[in-house]
């Protein structure tokens, strides 16, 4: 066990390796339509402790690939459920992360989540139709990472984007939509990925983003909401694309989140002392990533995929 | 769990859905421990222990639940994969309601639901549908499967054009309701201000007016201001394109909209210290309401002493009434004077002559950087690279 103050790295490894078997009680059960998410916190957290090798990548692909629909291009968020984009960025991301995209039909994903544009440049997020800019980011940082950026109209995909910014600086989930840190962090990605970052008031949206760092040295998403753990990526992640992270306090958030470690058993939580699980271990770690934690590996503040697996990708495209 | 067995689940199974099917208008529905079942009022022989139902009241026991799902996710999942028939529908709807009651993330229940409303153009359906989300929504607040499937609805209604005047009056009072059982629910007010479009101007006024109440029993609730900041930009815009030809009455209409909101806001801000949500609706106000201020100085619309001098004043006063205000044991005032601070920087920031007039207005108190540097040492990461920028 790390010293207090300090990253309980084995114990989150062991916390997520373990936790993938408990899957008989309710809470796991009702969860399982996301599982292919769960697979993405969880396994990125274990990359960015350098421990992936902790798991069998092989029965992770075939499981994933299970999930896949052929006839639409989608992935379900587990086997027996609707395709949608959320599980698609998911699956593509931790193939990823194995360095495994060759066991994808690449066009007819990319078919799949272009296909979704809608006139306006939004994003549905499958066939039923609900817009949201958190579709709008998973859309383009699936087909970035598939080079297939040119599927879509990569114009009014922005300037749909653009059409969410408020007078605050922030994005909200639709046009007039409230400004929230999470659809923030979605708008921000996409106008990174797709080079459009002008279009960001980069000092307005870093005042709103920095009046997020509470008295306790956490995050919130929205004025007057309690800190929250995984706001410590959503709002670092967008300070970083916009070059305003020297505007909080570092030091005082690390803190914050090293104190929702739950140091002996593993796991990190949304806030002190609350029950751990693995979407705040993964947002926790990756946080602490993008303030260079020792030991933890550099994440990419758009992609949300380490450093090292997004410059394999690209780089290799180059050559 | 229930006697072992293979048929244990199907049988729960079978009983919920009796249940569900018997009573259409459940409006309530809890997961209660063991214990707590026994304590409910006996309904007669024959039934089972696990589930009860009365008044329209619903309690399931804990202790079922992941056999009733599983027995619930796989009779639906049967029924939304075999090969089509007639009773195909019916069973979708059925199995799908079990399902959703007990996990309403399950989008692809959601989905197959939409699948039969599609196939079948029935306006009873549809509406029966949006009680099954509002019994979802009644102890699942945030669900945002629930919320969307709503919407779906909703936008296959207005399809059928119908009584959206109406539909939009529901869907605030159940909006509302939510909303104060769960303070800031993103969700909630996501889908009111999703209803902004569908409104003509008169309901938009009407839907300014029933929040003021709202908003003054819920001054830490940001999402409420939102919705009114939303509210009044629809109303611009609405105003702006209809009143093309009568600009003058609009503008004084507009003015007194914005004067009012000020006032109202003010108010709100001088009984309520240290909320951050009135600060920010606050920012929200005085951005148009200067920029408008300035650009009527510009035109020579005002010819007695500047409106946007007077505003300015009157602003830099409230800063200095809360810098000035005794402190309190719980810090709020401290608070207060923080975020006032961070306001008139603000406002400061929004152009080179608000800043020198500010700046001018400030005098006595001190300098911008010097007031910042008393109210909120804090924040002085933020506020040194702002004076900067």
């Amino acid at each position: 066990m790390g010293e207090p103050g300090e990253l309980a790295a084995d114990e989150h490894v062991r916390y997520i390796v373990t936790a993938e078997k408990k899957k008989d009680s309710f809470e796991s059960l009702v969860m399982e339509h996301l599982r292919l998410s769960g697979a993405y916190w969880g396994l990125t957290t274990l990359d960015l402790l350098h421990k992936l090798q902790a798991v069998d990548a092989r029965e992770v692909v075939d499981w994933i690939m299970s999930c896949y629909h052929p006839e639409s291009g989608g992935f379900a968020g587990n086997v027996g459920h609707d395709p949608h984009v959320l599980y698609t960025l998911s699956a593509v991301q931790v193939l990823c992360l194995f360095d495994r995209l060759d066991v994808l039909d690449v066009d007819k994903i990319a078919d799949y989540v272009a296909g979704l544009q809608k006139e306006d440049g939004s994003f549905a997020g499958d066939i039923w139709g609900e817009v949201d800019t958190r579709f709008s980011y998973i859309s383009i940082c699936t087909l970035s990472l598939l080079h297939r950026l040119h599927k879509i109209n990569v114009e009014k995909a922005v300037e749909y984007i653009v059409s969410c910014k408020n007078l605050d600086g922030g994005f909200g989930a639709m046009p007039g939509g409230e400004s929230h840190a999470g659809q923030i962090f979605c708008c921000v990605g996409a106008l990174a990925i797709t080079g459009s970052l002008h279009h960001v008031d980069r000092d307005l949206l870093g005042w709103w983003l920095c009046e997020r760092q509470c008295r306790d040295g956490g995050l919130n998403g929205r004025p007057e909401k309690l800190a929250d753990v995984c706001y410590s990526w959503w709002v670092l992640s967008s300070l970083i694309m916009i070059d305003r992270v020297h505007w909080i306090d570092k030091e005082k958030l690390a803190k914050f989140i090293l104190n929702c470690q739950d140091k002996e058993n593993g796991g990190i939580s949304d806030r002190p002392d609350n029950a751990v699980d693995i979407y705040h271990t993964y947002f926790g770690v990756a946080g602490l990533s993008l303030m260079e934690y020792p030991g933890v590996k550099p994440m990419d503040p758009a992609y949300a995929l380490p450093l090292d697996v997004v410059n394999r990708i690209f780089l290799r495209k180059q050559q | 769990m229930v006697e072992s067995g293979a048929g244990a689940g199907d049988l729960l199974l079978h009983d919920f859905e009796r249940i569900l099917h018997d009573d259409p208008n459940i409006d309530e529905v809890g997961f209660l421990h063991p214990t707590q079942m026994d304590s409910l009022p006996l309904l007669g022989s024959n039934k089972s222990p696990y589930l009860w139902c009365s008044d329209h009241k619903l309690a399931i026991s804990t202790h079922v639940l992941p056999d009733l799902y599983r027995a619930a996710r796989q009779a639906h999942s049967k029924a939304a994969t075999t090969s089509p028939s007639a009773d195909a529908p019916a069973l979708i709807m059925l199995h799908s309601k079990a399902l959703l009651i007990l996990c309403p993330d399950s989008f692809t229940a959601w989905n197959s639901r939409k699948k039969v409303l599609s196939a079948d153009h029935n306006l009873t359906q549809l509406e029966a549908e949006l009680q099954f989300c509002a019994l979802i929504l009644s102890y699942a607040l945030k669900n945002e499967s629930t919320w969307s499937h709503r919407r779906w609805v909703i936008t296959k209604l207005a399809q059928s054009h119908q009584d959206m005047p109406q539909i939009i009056d529901k869907e605030s009072v159940l909006v509302k309701q939510i909303a104060e059982k769960s303070k800031m629910n993103y969700r909630a007010w996501r889908h009111r201000c999703w209803l902004i479009p569908y409104m003509k101007p008169k309901q938009v006024l009407d839907e300014l007016n029933k929040s003021i109440k709202w908003g003054e029993l819920h001054v830490a609730d940001n999402c409420c201001f939102h919705y009114r900041r939303s509210l009044l930009l629809a109303l611009l815009d609405n105003r702006s394109e209809e009143n093309g030809g009568d600009t003058l009455h609009w503008e004084s209409e507009a003015h007194l909209l914005w004067t009012e909101e000020l006032r109202w806001n003010e108010m709100l801000i001088r009984r309520y210290q240290g909320r951050e949500s009135l600060w920010t609706h606050r920012r929200f106000l005085s951005q148009w309401w200067v920029q408008r201020l300035l650009s009527h100085e510009e035109t020579g619309l005002s010819k007695e002493e500047s409106l946007a001098d007077i505003f300015l004043g009157q602003e830099i006063q409230l800063l200095s009434d809360c810098l000035d205000a005794p402190g309190d044991e719980f810090g709020e005032t401290r608070i207060q004077a923080e975020l006032a601070a961070l306001y008139i920087l603000w406002i400061s920031k929004q152009d080179a002559v608000v800043k020198r007039k500010v700046e001018e207005r400030l005098e006595l108190l001190g300098s911008l950087k010097e007031v910042l540097a008393k109210a909120c040492p804090g924040k002085s990461r933020l506020w040194t690279q702002l004076l900067q920028c």
